[in-house]
């Protein structure tokens, strides 16, 4: 039933804009937009994208902001009324905690202290965009309270705020790892392709060496190489590197094949008896026309390079406490008992599935709406 | 002598077969020199060979080739990249296929500049709606953003041209140049490549089936066939009085 709705809509769309004549890129862009679902996962992302750039702002607490005594606090109930019914501007009480005969902490809310929610607080310092210092947030309370708007972690550090933080860095492992694979990836596929013969030989066998490793394993192998020592900036880096190294043979394997049949192409001979150089005729002539099957692979791909890093650091060898990243939140999830009394300590996998779900669906709504076949 | 072609052979990898065999050519200086046959007869291999772009499984097997007193054979890969699109350029029969469908024409004529000269980017761009307009193309502002599939048959032979004359090469190697274009703009095209020729003090390898072409513009004139020249001279005499029984025919066959 959804379905036809769908393709009535794009049909419907084609036809009231098949007067004005289209560019290619319209008519892809007209599919998609037909594609509600793709539209709404492009939103989604979007905002998980903006969020993770201004996480500084949105969170209410730094990454590593905590309070040992909040260990595992479930989220803050903003009431709106107080004890007699009156109607007051948001606020949350204040917490006490007992321990029961479990030795399990009980948390009871002291009606006495009010924290009222306020907008635009100072709080935590941080760097606007890495360069200009800062401490202002979007939410928080006053000192004394403090505010779990999706419950604590064991350390009793906002998991609001360490979700927001560690989504920058499983975003950007994702965005940055297929930016520098991909870049390897056409290279060498449009050199092999370009140059076919022994060039092409060498190229692939180096490729299926790559490819003939099962990807996880061989993460796990590389990431043993690193050593154990590097600081979190140098263990981000080395993630990305590791990633982008298992992820660009696969691509140039596909890209190789469309270079062999594009070097065939008349406007290639042209270019090389304008005396153009073999790379800039391999990036400016030959590449662009791979570029429909590059932005869908790189869509579909992404969500690899998000679980990669999610499942390293969930094993402990990725992103290291105290950063946060949506793996190593994970982590904390990983016992039964813990998800018990505290569930909300599952929410970054529901994020990293959100994610790449979304990124999935964009990446094969893009297959349709480029798919010069499917116009019908 | 622009051009010297000394007992050119080019044959098939494989089976040593000559697809170009034993021909030998010179063009003068400012001349239009055509290179007639008809399909098959090694006439565009012979064009490519200048420029050592031969397809894969054809090789030169022999001969000279000499331009401004160099062997082209001979010449490093690196120089040679320099005499291509700047000494020696080409034209081709399909501008379609020849020019790149997702880059405009303003950029595929200012990649001349780019790889051979350091000419800033407005510089560049100016000299690329100069040779717009030198080629006949009366709004260069809109053809030079336009892509190649948005403008008609003879605009794009236009374009072609100017790619082609951006340097000022001695030498056209012109592939069948009018053979995709109607009548009255094949005589566009050709009268094009007169003026061409006065302005630019440039020399033409035309290559064609076309003897109609040969009589509009061509001063000498080489009869191809099977890889070999069966009858060359002066464009008039030839024409006029065809001493072999092949150029006799495509004499006949001409319109």
């Amino acid at each position: 039933m959804n379905k036809v709705v769908l393709q009535n809509n794009s049909s419907k769309l084609l036809q009231s804009s098949e007067k004005v004549s289209q560019t290619p890129f319209q008519r892809a862009m007209a599919l998609f937009r037909a594609n509600r679902l793709a539209v709404f996962s492009l939103m989604v992302l979007g905002i998980i994208h903006v969020a993770a750039v201004f996480a500084d702002f949105l969170a209410p607490y730094s990454y590593n902001n905590e309070e040992r005594t909040f260990s595992f606090a479930p989220p803050s109930k903003i009431h709106f009324m107080d004890e007699n019914g009156k109607l007051r501007r948001p606020f949350i009480y204040g917490r006490t905690i007992t321990f029961n005969e479990f030795h399990k902490r009980l948390y009871k809310d002291e009606i006495h202290q009010k924290y009222p929610l306020e907008f635009f607080v100072q709080g935590d310092s941080y760097k606007i965009l890495w360069l200009v210092p800062c401490s202002l947030h979007l939410f928080g309370v006053k000192d004394g309270g403090r505010i779990y708007l999706w419950g604590a972690d064991s350390r009793g550090r906002d998991l609001f705020s360490r979700l927001l933080h560690g989504a920058r860095i499983s975003l950007s492992i994702g965005l940055v790892g297929v930016f520098i694979s991909f870049s390897i990836g056409l290279l060498v596929g449009g050199m092999a392709g370009y140059y076919g013969g022994k060039v092409d030989d060498v190229l692939m066998r180096v490729c299926e060496m790559f490819m003939l490793f099962p990807g996880f394993y061989l993460l796990l192998a590389l990431r043993a190489v690193v050593p154990s020592n590097f600081n979190s900036v140098q263990v981000y880096v080395a993630i990305i590197v590791i990633l982008s190294f298992i992820g660009w043979a696969s691509l140039a394997r596909v890209i190789r094949g469309m270079c062999l049949s594009l070097r065939e192409r008349e406007f290639v001979l042209a270019a090389k008896t304008m005396g153009l150089s073999d790379l800039s005729i391999i990036i400016r002539h030959i590449l662009p026309h791979t570029l429909s099957y590059s932005l869908i692979a790189i869509m579909l791909s992404i969500p690899g390079y998000i679980l990669a890093e999610s499942a390293l650091s969930l094993i402990g060898l990725g992103i290291q406490d105290p950063y946060a990243s949506w793996g190593n939140l994970l982590a904390e999830a990983m016992s039964i008992v813990q998800i018990k009394f505290a569930p909300w300590i599952l929410l970054p996998g529901f994020l990293i599935f959100i994610t790449v779900m979304c990124f999935n669906v964009v990446g094969d709504a893009l297959r349709d709406a480029l798919d010069p076949k499917s116009s019908s | 002598m622009v051009l010297q072609i000394k007992k050119l052979s080019v044959s098939v990898a494989v089976s040593d077969k000559k697809i170009v065999d034993d021909l030998s050519l010179q063009i003068p200086d400012r001349s239009v020199f055509a290179l007639v046959g008809g399909s098959g007869s090694g006439k565009s291999t012979t064009g490519l060979s200048i420029l050592r772009l031969l397809a894969p499984g054809l090789e030169i097997s022999g001969g000279e080739i000499v331009f401004a007193g160099r062997d082209l054979l001979k010449v490093h890969t690196d120089e040679l990249r320099n005499i291509r699109g700047k000494e020696i350029a080409m034209v081709f029969q399909e501008p379609l296929y020849a020019f790149n469908p997702v880059l405009t024409i303003g950029d595929q004529i200012e990649e001349v500049f780019s790889s051979h000269t350091d000419f800033p980017k407005d510089k560049r761009r100016s000299q690329s709606l100069e040779l717009l307009r030198v080629v006949g193309i009366k709004e260069p502002q809109r053809v030079y953003h336009n892509y190649p599939h948005q403008l008609s048959g003879g605009m794009r032979q236009r374009a072609m041209i100017a790619q082609a004359v951006a340097l000022k090469p001695k030498l056209i190697i012109a592939d069948e140049p009018t053979s995709s274009l109607d009548v009255t703009l094949q005589a566009r095209i050709l009268e094009l490549f007169a003026k061409l020729r006065q302005e630019f003090d440039l020399s033409v390898l035309l290559i064609t089936h076309d003897l109609g072409v040969v009589k509009h513009m061509a001063d000498s004139v080489a009869v191809m066939k099977a890889g070999k020249i069966v009858e060359s001279g002066m464009a008039a005499t030839v024409l006029k009085n065809p001493q072999h029984q092949y150029t006799r025919e495509l004499l006949a066959y001409a319109s």
